[in-house]
């Protein structure tokens, strides 16, 4: 069935995408439940064939779609419909890959089994936090695979998830529009940001939805319905709102700039002070997510990776240069990795200028 | 010295003047007495060698009184001068003495010479002899071997052997007791036997010859007694047909066409036998006939190998002279296309006959030339259908049969040793041609037996049965699929021209009772046109977009909402599933490139298809998908968030049953409708 492989190909979304702790591989999963795995080193290198930017593995991992996967120093964590499951990344390149262990957050029966839609590891505790369909946000700990605690007060489902780093406290931004900030040693909420109410960034025909949400010390970035804004969480104030009309689906803090996409062909880099930087166009029409490889290790591989959604069969990417603000050459090294549905690039010309600073290896990698 | 050399020459002299010679010999006959006088006698008589002491005591004689001569001068006394006369009578006498000798030398000289002379001539004469002798001998060696060298023509004939000879010869001739010790005469004998048996044998052909006139002439009597047979038998045959008929045993009629099926091509001929048995066998509907002039079958028949050859010479040759005068040889190269084209006069007829009493007619054609089939397809239905503007190519014969197996688009050659014709006459492609001839699909030339393998010469393909046997059953049933399917379509158009989408109802499970999206339009589009439609990129770019495929365009309805769909119909239908690219003009336009659900809506029809298929052959499949897409409409626009800024009511309330509204980061709708509790979900 020539044709219906074509058509599967065209209709694959790929939800999520995590780079692995040594920084040579990447994971994307797509709405049919497979994982993907690239060889990054290969396909960034300058003999790059056509073959090595294939797959080299792909197992059915869910059911349902796969909407989002961290990875611990040894696992690789994903999540879909009701369920979290673990893989070795050591096996994980092995034919026949078998799941480690997989755990169902303690849902109420309901007629449908709610999604997963963000998953956060907090270090601190060993633990990993999962929100989702079920407005919940739910404690896993990675020891001992119990749940611990559920934190509820989302009104609609959770879209995403933060986490400070000097304070134990966890955002979480959901389709009711709002934006909790939840105190992870008392359990409780301590503060709530209802972004459709502030009139600056406001956008009633886009929905009250926060697709996305990055933090940084005392700021937050979020976005979605609403337009993309910067906030100071102590005053609870709008600082920057940045102009762009189409949703925003991923935003995240790069030094001192902040990268976000969403509906439309580019991943955006900003100022904080909402002045527009760069636009890197990729070949899908919209960005579910991006990732960054900030793994020292393997320097080769700093990367921009994005997701497709909209473009059949060529999934989104990251492409450096081309822009009219970026005055770089032609893109002599963007790569596009098949099959998964993935395109990414290798990025280490496009760095100094797009990121400010050239030393760190970075990548980008966007769902 | 001078004195005595004078001395001895002077004889010489003498002796030729032949007159004191006579005086000489007077003086020996006086010697000789009683005898003639003969100094030629004389010299056999005295010995040489004392001739020659006679001869030495002479000269010593006179050198001896020249010397005392010479003495008694010198001295010169008076008695000196007696003593000299005396002296001088002495010498007188031997110089005689040496004048004598001298003339017998001669003698023997000459006599010498003459016994020479004589015993040469006998030499030579007794040389001649041996040379005459030698001769001969020579010659009579010759005529010996010549003799030995002769070949009688007896020896070439082929006798019969020696005991067989004396066992049937009779007696007269083989006459044993001669003939036993003397080789002659059996060889004779032989040669006697031998004429007589030839004598013998061309008696008897003479006999045989006569013979075999005598049956031809018979022969020739009964042939005219048959022949005369024949009208009366035919007459018969006539008046048994109304029997056959009424009794319907067609064996005549069947007899008739396998006499026809003598002069098929043999690709033909194997799909001839190959349908015939097949529908004997396993199919009743099947039906074959063979259509065209049997005489034109028979006169191609004749001559059949020498009119190719020429054919492709002259091929050549017009080539080059095409080559240099093409302009004036337009119309002579036509007909070479024409005759490279040419099929043969028979055809077969494929009637199938499908389960509504529709009838798909195949004719199968054969080109010579090429060495390919070619068919032409026909749908006849039983009742006269009113043919919707957008069905027009649905049953068209250009196209019904189109990709009945994946990529056979029957446009170009199976056999790649065409091309190498095509380029002689200048065809570029049989595409051009395959209205008029028919399409050379690749299950065609399978059924004649035909194969084509791609590395071989032409010259390996024969017509297989067995080939034709194994596509037989798939190909049959496919194209029974697909005339059904094709009728399906048709009558289905019918309907959505008018904005109906008719649903069965044993698929009526698959959709809610309300849908209030409507189509409003079905048209059919130009490949061109959809590939220049905005929101087709995709699918074009994949190649799902070929130029075999059909092309339509569908315009569903729901208030203001517009929602455009393009579909792409595989000739394979319904295997091959409709592949449907959408466009919403609703508050601006929406395509898969700036909208998740629209695209979640276009894999709702696209991938998720196998669910819409309904009960088999899934001839509902493309009803079913525009079905729901009607429904996914209104899903999607009454799940669209109420714009809480804009005034008024929402267009279009809510009326579905939905778990939730969004899921997932994609914040996808809920399209998945489920039976029989009737809400809407996730995927």
């Amino acid at each position: 069935m020539e044709v219906f492989q074509a058509l599967q190909r065209l209709h694959m979304i790929i939800f999520s995408q995590n780079v692995s702790p040594c920084g040579k591989f990447l994971a994307a999963g797509n709405n049919y439940g497979q994982i993907a795995i690239f060889s990054l080193s290969a396909a960034l290198s300058s003999e790059a064939k056509e073959e090595s930017k294939k797959p080299m593995v792909t197992f059915q991992a869910h059911d349902g779609p796969v909407y989002s996967m961290v990875s611990t120093d040894r696992h690789l964590l994903s999540a879909g419909d009701g369920e979290v499951k673990a893989w070795l990344w050591a096996e994980i390149l092995k034919k026949g890959c078998k799941e480690l262990w997989r755990r169902q957050p303690p849902y109420r029966t309901s007629l449908e089994v709610p999604e997963i839609n963000a998953l956060l590891l907090v270090p601190k505790e060993n633990s990993l936090i999962l929100a989702g369909g079920d407005c919940q946000l739910h404690t896993m700990d990675l020891e001992t695979g119990t749940f611990t605690r559920a934190l509820w007060g989302h009104t609609d489902y959770i879209h995403c998830l933060a986490l400070r780093e000097r304070s134990p406290e966890v955002l979480s931004g959901g389709e009711d529009g709002a934006v909790r900030l939840w105190d992870l040693r008392t359990a409780k909420e301590v503060q709530t940001i209802e972004v459709y109410k502030h009139e600056e960034c406001s956008r009633p025909h886009n929905g009250r939805w926060i697709g996305c949400l990055a933090t940084d010390s005392d700021w937050m970035v979020c976005g979605g319905g609403p337009a993309l804004t910067l906030w100071h969480l102590r005053s609870s104030t709008p600082t920057t709102i940045f102009p762009m009309r189409a949703p925003q689906k991923h935003v995240t803090f790069y030094q001192d700039l902040i990268l976000s996409a969403g509906q439309g062909r580019c991943v955006n880099q900003w100022q904080l002070s909402g002045e527009l930087k760069a636009q890197v166009p990729g070949s899908s029409p919209g960005l579910l997510s991006l990732s960054l490889n900030q793994q020292p290790a393997a320097p080769e591989c700093k990367v921009g990776s994005a997701r497709g959604s909209g473009d059949p069969g060529r999934p989104g990417c990251v492409d450096r240069s081309v822009t009219t603000l970026l005055p770089l050459g032609p893109d002599s090294r963007r790569q596009q990795l098949q099959g998964g549905c993935l395109y990414q690039s290798g990025l280490p010309s496009f760095l100094p200028v797009l990121l400010t600073s050239s030393n760190t290896p970075t990548s980008i990698s966007g769902v | 010295m001078s004195s005595e050399s004078s001395k001895k020459r002077k004889p010489k002299v003498i002796r030729s003047d032949g007159a004191p010679a006579e005086g000489k010999r007077n003086r020996s006959d006086t010697e000789q007495e009683g005898k003639y006088y003969s100094e030629e006698a004389e010299v056999d008589l005295r010995d040489p060698g004392r001739d020659y002491e006679l001869y030495k005591y002479t000269c010593q004689e006179l050198q001896r009184l020249m010397a005392e001569i010479q003495d008694l001068k010198s001295r010169g006394g008076k008695d000196a001068a007696v003593e000299i006369e005396d002296r001088r009578i002495q010498s007188c006498v031997h110089f005689m003495t040496l004048k004598k000798l001298n003339r017998l030398a001669h003698i023997r000289l000459k006599k010498g010479r003459d016994q020479t002379h004589e015993a040469k001539q006998k030499v030579d004469a007794y040389h001649l002899q041996l040379q005459n002798l030698l001769y001969e001998v020579m010659h009579l060696q010759k005529e010996i071997t010549k003799c030995l060298e002769f070949k009688s023509k007896h020896e070439e004939i082929d006798l019969v052997s020696l005991e067989e000879f004396y066992k049937e010869a009779p007696p007269d001739i083989s006459k044993a007791e001669v003939t036993m010790g003397d080789p002659h005469q059996q060889t004779l004998a032989r040669l006697d036997w031998e004429l007589e048996q030839r004598k013998r044998l061309a008696e008897k052909y003479r006999e045989c010859l006569s013979n075999k006139e005598k049956i031809l002439k018979e022969i020739e009597v009964k042939k005219e007694y048959l022949s005369s047979l024949q009208p009366r038998l035919n007459s018969i045959m006539q008046a048994s047909l109304p029997v056959q008929e009424y009794l319907f045993m067609p064996f005549d009629q069947a007899h008739k066409q396998y006499e026809t099926a003598r002069h098929l091509p043999p690709p033909l001929y194997v799909l001839f036998v190959q349908t015939t048995a097949y529908g004997q066998a396993c199919d009743k509907t099947l039906s074959v006939a063979i259509e065209g002039s049997v005489d034109e079958a028979k006169a191609l028949f004749k001559p059949p190998e020498d009119s190719q050859d020429d054919e492709s010479d002259s091929d050549a040759e017009e080539e080059q002279t095409t080559k240099r005068r093409r302009p004036t040889l337009g119309v002579q190269l036509d007909d070479k296309r024409k005759e490279m084209l040419k099929r043969h006069p028979l055809s077969v007829m494929l009637d199938l006959k499908c389960k509504d009493d529709s009838v798909l007619h195949l004719t199968f054609y054969y080109l010579m030339n090429l060495n390919i089939m070619t068919v032409k397809a026909k749908v006849t239905t039983a009742t006269e259908l009113i043919t919707p503007i957008s069905a027009g190519d649905l049953l068209s014969p250009d196209s019904v049969l189109s990709c009945l197996y994946p990529g056979d688009h029957g446009k170009k050659t199976p056999n790649p040793a065409n091309q190498y014709q095509f380029d002689k006459v200048g065809i570029l492609t049989l595409r051009d041609y395959v209205l008029d001839l028919g399409h050379p699909y690749l299950w065609v030339q399978k059924l004649g037996g035909l194969h084509f393998p791609k590395e071989q010469p032409q010259h390996t393909v024969i017509a297989d049965h067995s080939l034709s046997a194994s596509h037989m059953e798939t190909t049959m049933k496919l194209l029974k699929t697909r005339v059904q399917s094709r009728l399906a379509l048709h009558k289905q158009f019918a309907s959505l021209e008018h904005g109906i989408v008719p649903v069965t109802s044993d698929c009526q499970y698959l959709f809610p009772a309300k849908v209030v999206s409507r189509l409003v339009k079905w048209v059919t589009i130009a490949h061109e046109d959809y590939t220049e439609l905005h929101f087709t990129k995709d699918i074009v770019e994949a190649g799902l977009a070929g130029d075999t495929n059909l092309y339509y365009m569908a315009l569903v309805e729901r208030g203001t909402a517009k929602l455009q769909a393009a579909v792409v119909l595989n000739p394979g239908y319904s295997s091959i599933p409709p592949i449907f690219q959408l466009c919403l003009n609703w508050k601006g336009e929406k395509t898969n490139n700036n909208d998740d659900n629209i695209r979640a809506m276009e894999s709702e029809v696209n991938v998720c298809y196998k669910e819409l298929c309904g009960p088999q052959p899934s001839h509902q499949l493309l009803t079913n998908q525009l079905q729901r897409l009607c429904v996914l409409l209104d899903v999607y626009l009454e799940t669209e968030s109420h714009d809480d800024s804009v005034e008024g009511p929402k267009e279009f309330p809510q009326e579905k049953m939905c778990l939730r509204l969004f899921r997932g980061p994609s914040r996808m709708k809920p399209f998945k409708y489920n039976h029989p509790q009737g809400f809407f979900s996730h995927r």
